[in-house]
């Protein structure tokens, strides 16, 4: 089944075309590519830019994928979670196209997208996963534990209470004058300090079964510890960004530890890791290591494109839904902000 | 095209080529970069060209040093000590513009990116040439890092390869990253503007907990709860990062008797509950933004409680609004104890 996707949850057009969980197209239009990232955000220029962008990414998915809209089967476009302006120019999108084309139309849930985007192009691993399974998504606006009972049916462990893990790096990296959002550079410049060098509270320590993401009170404490050292020296810009990365990582982990210890009962294999922060290194590290521990298979998207936002999630998603008969009416179809997993 | 070895007089003939409008790819200590006079509009049309851009995609330019950047954008004290910390060398550091380059080199919104390349030769040809010049690595868009030269000419077509004038060849260079690029146009804009409200009547309790922070919202929302129904309550959130301003507003939802979690709206600008409307203004450019995310409409609801973090940075769409609504300005700052916070709230 072949499905053009298409995503603008955030500042990113993105459009796809996948057949079942294959990808033939992914296509990305990053209004933070390069430079073209204005530090502040213009929620009026990332609509413009949006609608400017949407169709020729479309028709570049199209060709890509060696098809057209009259040969695929269904359109798919993801509703929410997302900046609302923007979710709304690829839902306008894609419900005047299904109109247009006499196309089934499918809603897909973002988050659902980064916790499947491992599958996308693996199709060992979509006949091989066996439910239910972990699910982990760590992007600039989300970080949530799932626990998948089958593709569709998912139960959430554990979510952030206050800020998303990205969105804490990002802000760390902003304190420490690397811009904002700097939590790329902050993975870089960590690899080059030492964590040890300072001392920051692991979030919740010793309270994990609360089962809660917070970055509310390291981020308190960064602040602090920045104000102290300040004038920043280049060392100190390493050594503050690695003990940062190193903290907010360990807090993650030892919540999935806990989770992870805590059911027993659950007989699960595989974690499926999928968002922006997934592509850092030291992260999938940490993750691979505790897999090992616990024996479960970890796995990351086959792709960098397939890390942060992208449309070929989507298609994925949308493909495990069609399955289902899940389609939704152009006319009804509406963006969620909000929506959760 | 020629191609010529680095020697001493590379710098002069590159500086002649660019001074015709001519592109030139030269080594750094990244990849290798094509140059155009950054200034002149013929020659950075010639290299979208070369580039094959779907659109307008801005460049980065290459200065010989901070006072040179100068001139081509605003540097504030913060963004001067990160050129101290790193440059010359390789990271970019993006900045408002102050639009003395040709169309298309600054981004849509007018920021630009500034280089010091930690590269004698460089250095040279923009001294020489007195302006700066493009610092975009030398492959076309989408293709592989360009070490040597051939990793260039390998993967562009004849027709781009007609529009390199002059090709310094360095030989290998060593596999460094490109250069991280660093986003300095938000340093600063929420200090500016701090202490521009001054609270008549000033209200100040201690809060020692996340927990306090939140009682102090709900009683605070208790007490300004007689307006709803005749006008929409804003609470205009000001303090430093980390300060407790989602707690506040986690406080004002529990008096609400909102089930779901808040969490922090910095990522998706604005998120909504029942009768509770919260943004982060944190990474909006102006004041007019946020009307573009229904603020204005918002404020027909006399139902609606409204949270707006950072409410310094739009202050003047609030300011404007003060007659729709009833504006509660709340301070968070840091006390003197780690836990402690000092909140303090006015009319306005």
């Amino acid at each position: 089944m072949k499905i053009l996707s298409i995503d603008t949850s955030c500042d990113e057009t993105t459009a796809a075309v996948t057949e079942d969980t294959k990808i033939l197209s992914n296509i990305i239009w990053s209004q933070a590519s390069a430079h073209a990232k204005f530090g502040g955000v213009m929620p009026s220029l990332a609509q413009r830019m949006h609608e400017e962008r949407i169709a020729w990414v479309i028709e570049r998915a199209l060709a890509t994928g060696h098809c057209s809209l009259a040969t695929i089967d269904c359109i798919a476009v993801t509703i929410g979670p997302g900046l609302s302006i923007a979710l709304g120019v690829g839902v306008n999108k894609a419900k005047e196209l299904a109109i247009k084309y006499k196309k089934p139309l499918i809603a897909v849930n973002h988050l659902e997208g980064h916790v499947l985007s491992s599958l996308a192009g693996s199709e060992y691993l979509v006949s091989s996963i066996q439910y239910p399974a972990f699910g982990l998504a760590v992007s600039g606006g989300n970080t949530v534990l799932v626990k998948i009972n089958k593709i569709g049916e998912y139960e959430t462990l554990a979510a952030t209470v206050d800020d998303a893990l990205g969105e804490a790096l990002d802000k760390a990296a902003r304190m420490l004058g690397l811009g904002y959002p700097g939590g790329a550079i902050l993975e870089k410049f960590a690899r080059l300090g030492n964590p040890k060098a300072y001392t920051l509270p692991i979030p919740i320590v010793g309270q994990e079964e609360r089962k809660i993401f917070t970055y509310s009170g390291l981020k308190t404490a960064m602040y602090r510890l920045v104000e102290k050292e300040k004038p920043l020296t280049r060392e100190k810009i390493y050594d503050l960004a690695a003990c940062f990365q190193d903290v907010a990582f360990s807090h993650l982990l030892r919540v999935l530890r806990y989770v992870l210890t805590n059911h027993y009962s659950l007989i699960a294999n595989h974690l499926l890791v999928g968002g922006g922060v997934a592509a850092n290194v030291e992260l999938r590290k940490r993750l691979r290591k505790l897999g090992k521990e616990f024996k479960i298979n970890v796995h990351f998207p086959s792709s960098n494109k397939l890390y942060g936002d992208n449309a070929a999630m989507i298609g994925v998603v949308a493909y495990f839904r069609a399955q289902r008969g899940e389609f939704i009416d152009p006319d009804k179809i509406d963006r969620d902000p909000r929506l959760s997993i | 095209m020629k191609i010529i070895r680095e020697n001493e007089d590379t710098a002069s003939e590159a500086v002649e080529v660019l001074k015709r409008g001519g592109l030139v790819i030269y080594p750094t200590e990244t990849t290798y970069g094509i140059g155009a006079d950054a200034t002149n509009p013929k020659a950075v049309k010639k290299l979208n060209k070369y580039k094959k851009r779907p659109f307008g995609k801005p460049y980065s330019i290459a200065v010989a040093d901070q006072k040179m950047a100068q001139g081509y954008v605003e540097l504030n004290e913060s963004v001067g000590n990160l050129y101290k910390q790193f440059l010359p060398g390789p990271v970019t550091v993006i900045s408002n513009g102050k639009h003395k380059v040709a169309p298309g080199v600054e981004s849509e919104t007018g920021t630009l990116g500034i280089r010091i390349p930690d590269y004698k030769l460089v250095i040279d040809i923009v001294k020489g040439l007195g302006k700066p010049i493009t610092a975009t690595s030398a492959n076309a868009s989408y293709q592989k890092r360009p070490y040597k030269l051939d990793d260039i000419f390998e993967n562009i077509s004849p027709a781009q390869k007609e529009l390199v004038d002059l090709a310094i060849d360095a030989g290998e260079l060593p596999h460094n990253e490109p250069s991280t690029v660093i986003d300095t146009t938000m340093e600063g804009l929420a200090v500016l503007r701090q202490g521009e409200i001054k609270l008549e009547n000033k209200n100040e309790v201690l809060s020692r907990s996340e927990d306090n922070t939140q009682n102090i919202a709900k009683e605070l929302f208790q007490k300004y709860e007689k307006y709803l129904g005749k006008r929409p309550l804003i609470f205009a959130l000001e303090g430093p990062m980390g300060v407790g301003k989602t707690q506040f507003t986690k406080g004002l939802g529990r008096a609400m008797g909102i089930k779901e979690e808040i969490v922090s709206p910095t990522f998706s600008l604005i998120l909504e509950y029942p009768r509770l409307s919260h943004f982060d203004a944190w990474r909006l450019q102006n004041s007019s933004e946020l009307e573009t995310l229904g603020f204005v409409k918002m404020l027909e609801d006399r139902n609606m409680v409204i949270a707006i973090e950072w409410a310094d940075r739009v202050i003047n769409a609030i300011k404007k609004r003060r007659d729709q609504a009833v504006v509660v300005w709340v301070k968070i700052n840091y006390g003197e104890k780690d836990n402690e916070r000092l909140i303090s709230w006015g009319n306005i």
